[in-house]
């Protein structure tokens, strides 16, 4: 069992490894590592060339595991993703081949370009860690972990993902434009080749599996965890909201928050973490009705609001 | 929603200057506004808002109880008490309504705690269980998830309920002036223009605001105006679509007019005849000396009024004949529908021929004038007990001189129709005692009870009392009463023309006079008795002709009547019901007194046992670090509800007086959070390192103090 700072060096060196490639998002680095510790996946949504990819990319390199990415297309099928059984002629029986969802990081780009029914057969293997092919069940790797990437919904060419699937997400954020100092050395960094070609893994698989497991050891007080619960629980009364956040979101708001703590070389968690992670886990489970969305209220701003009323533990 | 900076200190000094308590009003303005320029803010909770708004609330009660006791309340109430009276009442109301408008007078001083309250607090709104007992219970009964939703706590900003206070509590104003409707006017817009909606021009905003204020001014210039009008008119033009105009020092008579008399059924008076009294035949209003067609005169008895009893009366009875003996009783309810000099509901009172008294009258003021009117000033409705019996009226006698008694003059043009009639019956000489019942008996039969006048105008020059003696012989109780009076007085036998009620309908244990019971008959001076007689020449008919006028639907018009008959009855306290109310009332506020204490009580012991299923004290709430962060918030360095602890102590570091701390204070707040928000707690040595770093920091920050 890996102790904290040993555990914590390791989200160092992978943190500072992607840094070498995402120029001024750091911010978007750490919560992507929560994420992975915690043992959720990542929604990414932005708008197209923001370096989606790229992050997902980094972080497969950076780790010493394997590495599938799955661009989502509308006639990309279920099994595209699963792997299917094909008759061997030589043997004279079924073998079955597996899907690219047999990995460790599974790169699912552009996730709402596909048909809800692709979608949710990734969705399936996403919450439960297996898949069932054939009626045959297949357990995934230990460490399996998603970074799905989706163009904002307005965008044309698009299948919405479902309220309950939006759900199996731990969290959802943007990387957003960076800063116009940050945009420059990006592209001095790519004059002659890109920076990810470069790129080597720093952290093994099993150091990555320490992390996840010392990340479920830092301790929470029953404060907090009533805090967190509060902060959830507002969303589900607050006006505009049609559905509020589910006990999934408090679980993964915990999860996520007991990592972050362990990224910040604390044992126990704080107020800190959690409110840092409010907005990335609970927003993207939020369901507005259309008359507060037309009249510009955001699930984005709902929770922020949430967290500026509610009383913080101090 | 809050109020624009400096609206309510403009409010505020605004309110001084009208209710004249300038320096009150200034000082409170300015110390809200020196919200502005000071930073400092509590951090009050529920419990200590609850408490204000409690303080509040005493305030309230201690000053309605000084303003009570200083505006004699508790003599007048006193009296009123042991002794209801229309006297007691009338101080006791008006010492009501004097406590109310100091009350309101002074609203904005008892309600600024709780305003300061929430303005030099950190917290934006407030939520209404604090102020509201009612809400207070809904939420109680929320589940806890409930609970914690915003929407089931509705929070408010005291701000505007407080600028309306204000306004209100200035409209109580001595000023005549129109410095109020400007002021007035110049806070909405303010108020206005900081909640202006962005989507109209402001061109058009500003047409719109002057557009209201400009129809307010002239809605209540229009109003005054209107109000002003109507009292220049002769008020009698009026009342003469509203009730028949019955006026002591003359009466016009329907003498000569074409087509029908059209009375309603409408219900004026009551009567409930005391055991063993029979009711009256007649109610009187008035009587008249004088004829000049087509209307009757007091003559020179016009202002011939004095006060019975005292004024202002000490007691509910008044002698109208003092040492008469009454024989019978009766109560009389009737409406007072003209208005005194001074305002009050004024009337005549219908009163039983000979009546000597009048108990129970809740009469102000009791005037009654030597023709036997007696006019009432007092509450809109009257009820009283008449007390009467045959024999002395309030009448004066006819005066001895025969050249100038009014009660023997009859018009010139008059009287060769009834020279004629005379002759007819060949009265010319005969006692009084036999003429009446010659003249009762010529009435009966040779003439018809008509409230129709035809158009045959007759012999050109003759007047329509002669019409009716000689051609037509058919009218209504005007023409009876007048051509019997003049007839007797053309024998010389003194008579007056009086007005009022007949009184014949049943209704209950007692009866109803309605308007359509109106009659005029005609009173004869009994020379050998002396007294003032009743004599009615009216054929007995006109009773049924004027029920076949009745309305079908008459019986709904009588229970409406009756509703309102009560309703009066309980609006002008004519009815026990009103003090019944407050002695239901005062137990009622006790219960309600109790309940509070009782509920807050349980309420105490309801939150020890949730307490038990649900941790609320959380660890490490004893922690030292409290004490620094308050030293620190004195320092101008608050800290939000919803802020935590390492924001905050970023923002301390970027203040320069704190910025050296910055380094201890972090390695505190580890230490705290430790205590906080481990489940593992702190060891005693680092408890201990706790509160020695505290200590510590509270020293340098005492050191560093300027």
């Amino acid at each position: 069992m890996m102790n904290l700072p040993s555990a914590r060096e390791v989200y160092q060196k992978i943190a500072a490894n992607i840094g070498q490639v995402m120029q001024g998002q750091s911010a978007a680095t750490r919560k992507l590592l929560a994420a992975l510790a915690s043992g959720g996946h990542v929604l990414l949504e932005d708008f197209p060339g923001t370096g989606k990819t790229t992050l997902a990319k980094a972080l497969a390199r950076s780790i010493d595991a394997r590495f599938k990415r799955v661009q989502f297309t509308p006639d990309l099928l279920p099994s595209d993703i699963l792997g299917v059984s094909i008759f061997n002629q030589r043997v004279q029986e079924f073998q079955f081949h597996e899907g690219p969802v047999f990995t460790n990081i599974l790169l699912a780009d552009e996730i709402n370009r596909a048909s809800p029914r692709t979608q949710s057969a990734l969705l399936e293997a996403m919450g439960e860690a297996q898949v069932s092919v054939d009626g045959e069940r297949r357990h995934l790797a230990e460490l399996f972990f998603v970074v799905a990437t989706q163009n904002p919904v307005e965008f044309r060419g698009t299948y919405p993902l479902p309220e309950a699937q939006m759900d199996r997400f731990a969290m959802q954020f943007t990387l957003g434009y960076v800063q116009s100092a940050e945009e420059v050395a990006v592209l001095t960094a790519q004059a002659s080749h890109h920076p990810l070609d470069a790129l080597q893994p720093c952290v093994t698989l099993a150091e990555v599996v320490g992390l996840k497991n010392a990340a479920q050891n830092v301790r929470i007080s029953e404060e907090l965890k009533r805090y967190i619960v509060d902060l959830t629980g507002a969303t589900r009364t607050t006006t505009g909201v049609q559905l509020g956040a589910s006990p999934r979101a408090s679980i993964a708001l915990m999860k996520a928050a007991q990592a972050l703590a362990l990224f910040d070389g604390l044992e126990f968690v704080t107020p800190e973490q959690i409110q840092e992670l409010a907005e990335p886990v609970i927003a993207h489970r939020l369901v507005m009705e259309p008359q507060a969305r037309f009249s510009g209220l955001t699930a984005r701003g709902v929770v922020e609001g949430v967290v500026k009323r509610i009383k913080v533990p101090a | 929603m809050k109020p624009p900076p400096l609206l309510l200190g403009a409010t505020l000094l605004f309110w001084g200057w009208q209710s004249e308590f300038l320096v009150v009003g200034a000082i409170l303005g300015v110390v809200l506004e020196s919200a502005q320029l000071i930073r400092t803010r509590w951090e009050f909770s529920d419990e200590d808002f609850a408490r204000i708004w409690t303080f509040c609330a005493l305030l309230l009660l201690a000053s309605a109880l000084y303003a009570f006791t200083a505006n004699e309340g508790p003599a007048s109430f006193g009296g009123f008490f042991s002794d209801a009276n229309p006297i007691t009442t009338t101080r006791a109301s008006s010492a009501t309504a004097r406590t109310a408008s100091a009350m309101i007078r002074w609203l904005p001083m008892l309600f600024f705690p709780f305003l300061a309250a929430q303005t030099f607090s950190t917290r934006e709104a407030i939520p209404l269980t604090v102020i509201s007992l009612i809400a207070r219970r809904r939420w109680k009964k929320l589940t806890p998830a409930d609970q914690s939703s915003p929407l089931a706590r509705l929070s408010f900003h005291i701000g505007y309920p407080y600028f309306a206070a204000t306004l209100l509590a200035s409209s109580f104003h001595p000023a005549e002036d129109k410095s109020f409707f400007w002021g007035l006017a110049g806070l909405l817009t303010w108020m206005l223009w900081a909640h202006r909606t962005r989507r109209v021009t402001l061109v058009v905003w500003v047409g719109l605001v002057a557009l209201a204020v400009a129809l307010g001014f002239a809605g209540q210039r229009g109003i005054g105006s209107l109000a002003g009008y109507l009292q220049e008119q002769n008020p009698q033009w009026l009342t003469r679509f509203l009730r028949r105009n019955i006026d002591p020092s003359h009466s016009r008579t329907a003498l000569g007019q074409i087509g029908d008399i059209k009375t309603s059924g409408r219900i004026v008076i009551r009567l409930r005849p005391k055991a063993g009294s029979a009711p009256p035949e007649y109610l009187r209003e008035a009587s008249y000396r004088v004829f000049k067609s087509p209307g009757w005169f007091a003559g020179s008895l016009k202002d011939d009024f004095e006060v019975v009893g005292e004024d202002p009366p000490n007691s509910a009875s008044f002698p109208l004949l003092p040492g008469k003996t009454n024989s019978a009783s009766i109560n009389i309810a009737c409406y007072l529908d003209g208005t005194s000099t001074n305002g009050s509901p004024e009337g005549l009172l219908p009163l039983p021929t000979g009546s000597g008294r009048l108990e129970n009258c809740p009469a102000y003021v009791l005037r009654k004038s030597s023709l036997g009117a007696v006019v009432a000033e007092g509450p809109g409705l009257v009820l009283f007990d008449a007390l009467f019996g045959p024999g002395l009226t309030m009448d004066l006698p006819p005066s001895l001189n025969p050249e100038s008694n009014e009660d023997l003059y009859v018009p010139e043009n008059e009287q060769a129709a009834l020279d004629e009639v005379v002759k007819e019956l060949q009265l010319r000489g005969q006692p009084p005692a036999q003429v009446l019942p010659v003249v009762a008996g010529y009435f009966a039969v040779k003439f018809t009870y008509s409230t129709w006048q035809g158009r045959d105008r007759g012999t050109p020059g003759t007047t329509p009392l002669s019409r009716f003696l000689l051609e037509n012989r058919k009218g209504h109780c005007e023409y009876f009463a007048t051509a019997t009076v003049l007839l007797l007085r053309q024998l010389k036998i003194p008579a007056r023309y009086a007005v009022g009620y007949a009184v014949h309908e049943p209704s209950g244990s007692g009866y109803v006079v309605r308007l359509s019971d109106a009659h005029a008959w005609c009173l004869v001076w009994n020379e050998t008795q002396q007294t003032w007689e009743d004599f009615d020449t009216t054929p007995a008919s006109w009773i049924a002709e004027e029920a076949r006028n009745r309305s079908p639907f008459r019986w709904l018009s009588d229970i409406w009547s009756r509703l309102k008959f009560e309703f009066a009855k309980f609006r002008w306290g004519q009815s026990k019901l009103r003090q019944y109310l407050l002695w239901i009332v005062v137990p009622g506020l006790a219960l309600l007194l109790y309940q509070i204490i009782f509920r807050r009580g349980r309420r105490r012991q309801a939150s020890k046992r949730t307490d038990e299923g649900f941790i609320t004290q959380w660890p490490g709430l004893d922690s030292e670090f409290y004490q620094l962060e308050k030293q620190i918030a004195t320092r101008g360095v608050l800290r939000k509800p919803s802020e935590p602890l390492n924001e905050w102590l970023r923002r301390v570091a970027e203040n320069p007086a704190l910025a050296g701390l910055q380094e201890p204070l972090r390695a505190l707040l580890r230490l705290h959070y430790r205590y906080r928000f481990d489940p593992l707690g702190l060891s005693d040595a680092d408890r201990e390192a706790l509160k020695q770093v505290t200590r510590a920091c509270l020293e340098r920050l005492d050191r560093a103090k300027p």
